[in-house]
């Protein structure tokens, strides 16, 4: 004989459906809303990149350059500058003119890149008109300006997909949980006539039903949080261009998204539960 | 809340002039009144698809009447609240006719369900619930479940489940109905034994005639959505 043995079965193939279900929408809420967080990061690391970095093109002769060098070192706000010599900046046309190299006697731009604080680029600029010295400053305002659209873009829609996968989530948990009960009108409403409070009998089912969502939604949560690892880190190692990807990192937020997302789906669980039996329980007597 | 000690006069359960229909369809209760006193134990017969076990079904509260009221312990069970019916079930035992037992839970934990809902600890009742199950001779089938008891032995489970808080009242719908006639009468004597010691108010539905005239109890008969209470003398031809 049992200790007070539990007045509801024990899960049997319904409630293994539901757990599925819970644990599917968890796992896709969970990948979108770490691919929305990541998109914001990735953004936000692109642009520190390049902020404070500006690439000045100086036409005219090397001693020109060389000018513009010196006017540019003395310029307030700059930490850093360096004339590129010929064999860099073949290396930065590389990708676009192939390894055979660059003819030698083909004339390229004199470039120097230089480092400082925001708005050096303005103060280049004026520092160089100043000086006579026809050159153009490129401090990536417009390239950082373009990224951080496309990457808010891309975390709007990743957060909009979060949103209705959640909501789509809580109202197919919902449902599944009400057609699981009706499966079990018979006990409720033998509870029901032996005496048991309406409290009562919600409450058997809300415990069960909070217990099924929290550890579906914490099994969905965990798949996602790996599938979403894997599919980067199977990214990174075939493309070059890896630091152009997301980055995943147990973070706070992360640590929220994955914490939060089985209690969401067990309180909706547990709500549905709620809702369910009450409702069943008012059509009798 | 109705008082639990009613005075020796005031039923245990009064039906007047109640009636049922379910939708368009004819009445199946039309005007029925009856009246259980405190410790009186009373048959209810009649023909097939009379109405019995909706009539039960209105006195332990699981259909309201279309008409009439029902009283239980005193009280006017449609002027009262629905969560004010709950202490009013505690205190009836009912033997459903399709038995109703939980096919997860033992013979043991189906009988001890009612003293669960009363939120009983388990110390507290265990000795209890083996000996009743002892009694209706299950000692043996504590931990059996339904799926593995025959027809008659869920019978006794349901019996037990229903007198196990003594309630003051006890409905049985077709108690002997699966059961041979030696088990039947043991049955009978169990409730018998539970009117007698503890005044238990006891209304059996069945088809049983040879138990209804062996026990020198109270017949009604239910037939054209009536209640007539039968004659001693007049059993023998009308149950």
């Amino acid at each position: 004989m049992s200790r007070s043995a539990s007045l509801l079965p024990r899960e049997d193939a319904r409630e293994a459906a539901l757990f599925f279900v819970v644990c599917a929408l968890c796992f896709l809420a969970v990948l979108s809303g770490l691919v929305a967080r990541a998109a914001y990061a990735a953004a936000g690391a692109w642009t520190s990149e390049v902020a404070g970095e500006m690439t000045i093109r100086v036409r005219g002769t090397e001693a020109e350059a060389s000018r513009a060098l010196a006017v540019i070192e003395k310029t307030q706000g700059i930490s850093f500058a360096h004339a590129l010599t010929r064999a860099e900046s073949e290396d930065l046309l590389k990708p676009w003119l192939g390894a055979a190299g660059i003819p030698a006697g083909l004339q390229l731009p004199h470039l120097i890149a230089a480092e400082g604080s925001t708005g050096a680029g303005d103060a280049i600029t004026v520092a160089l008109r100043f000086a006579g010295i026809d050159a153009i400053v490129d401090d990536h305002k417009a390239w950082s300006a373009d990224a951080r659209r496309a990457t808010d873009t891309i975390g709007l829609v990743a957060l909009s997909a979060v949103v209705l996968l959640g909501a789509t989530g809580i109202a197919v948990i919902a449902f599944a949980t009400h057609a699981t009960l009706l499966a079990r009108h018979d006990i409720v409403e033998l509870l029901h006539l032996t005496g048991a409070k309406d409290d009562f009998i919600a409450g058997l089912f809300e415990r069960r039903f909070l217990m099924l969502g929290v550890q579906a939604g914490a099994l969905g949560a965990l798949l996602a949080f790996g599938a979403a690892s894997f599919i980067l880190f199977a990214a990174r190692q075939a493309d070059a261009q890896a630091w152009l990807l997301p980055q995943l990192a147990l973070s706070l937020a992360d640590g929220l998204i994955l914490g939060l997302s089985p209690l969401i789906a067990g309180g909706a669980a547990m709500l549905a539960a709620n809702v369910t039996v009450k409702r069943s329980l008012s059509d009798m007597v | 809340m109705p008082d639990n000690d009613l005075s020796s006069d005031e039923p245990v359960l009064r039906l007047d002039r109640v009636g049922l229909s379910y939708g368009a369809e004819s009445d199946v209760l039309a005007d029925v009144s009856l009246s259980l006193l405190p410790g009186s134990m009373t048959f209810l017969t009649g023909p097939s698809g009379a109405g019995k076990s909706t009539l039960l079904r209105l006195a332990y509260l699981a259909l309201r009447p279309t008409s009439g009221r029902v009283s239980l312990f005193g009280a006017d069970t449609s002027r009262l609240r629905r969560r004010d019916l709950a202490p009013l079930r505690r205190r009836i035992g009912v033997v459903f006719q399709e038995f109703r037992l939980l096919d997860h839970l033992s013979a043991y934990d189906n009988v001890a369900l009612p003293l669960q809902v009363l939120g009983r600890p388990e110390a507290s009742y265990r000795q209890d619930v083996v000996d009743l199950l002892n009694w209706v001779g299950l000692g043996d089938r504590l931990h059996a479940r339904p799926a593995t008891l025959s027809g008659g032995e869920k019978q006794r489970v349901a019996i037990a489940r229903a007198v196990v808080v003594k309630p003051d009242l006890i409905i049985a719908d077709e108690p002997t109905g699966n059961v041979d006639e030696d088990m039947a009468e043991r049955l009978y004597h169990l409730f018998r034994e539970l009117n007698r010691r503890l005044r238990t108010t006891i209304l059996i539905a069945t088809h049983d005639l040879a138990l209804v005239r062996r026990a020198r109890s109270d017949v009604l008969r239910l037939a054209d959505g009536m209640v007539v209470r039968v004659p001693p003398e007049t059993r023998e031809g009308q149950t």
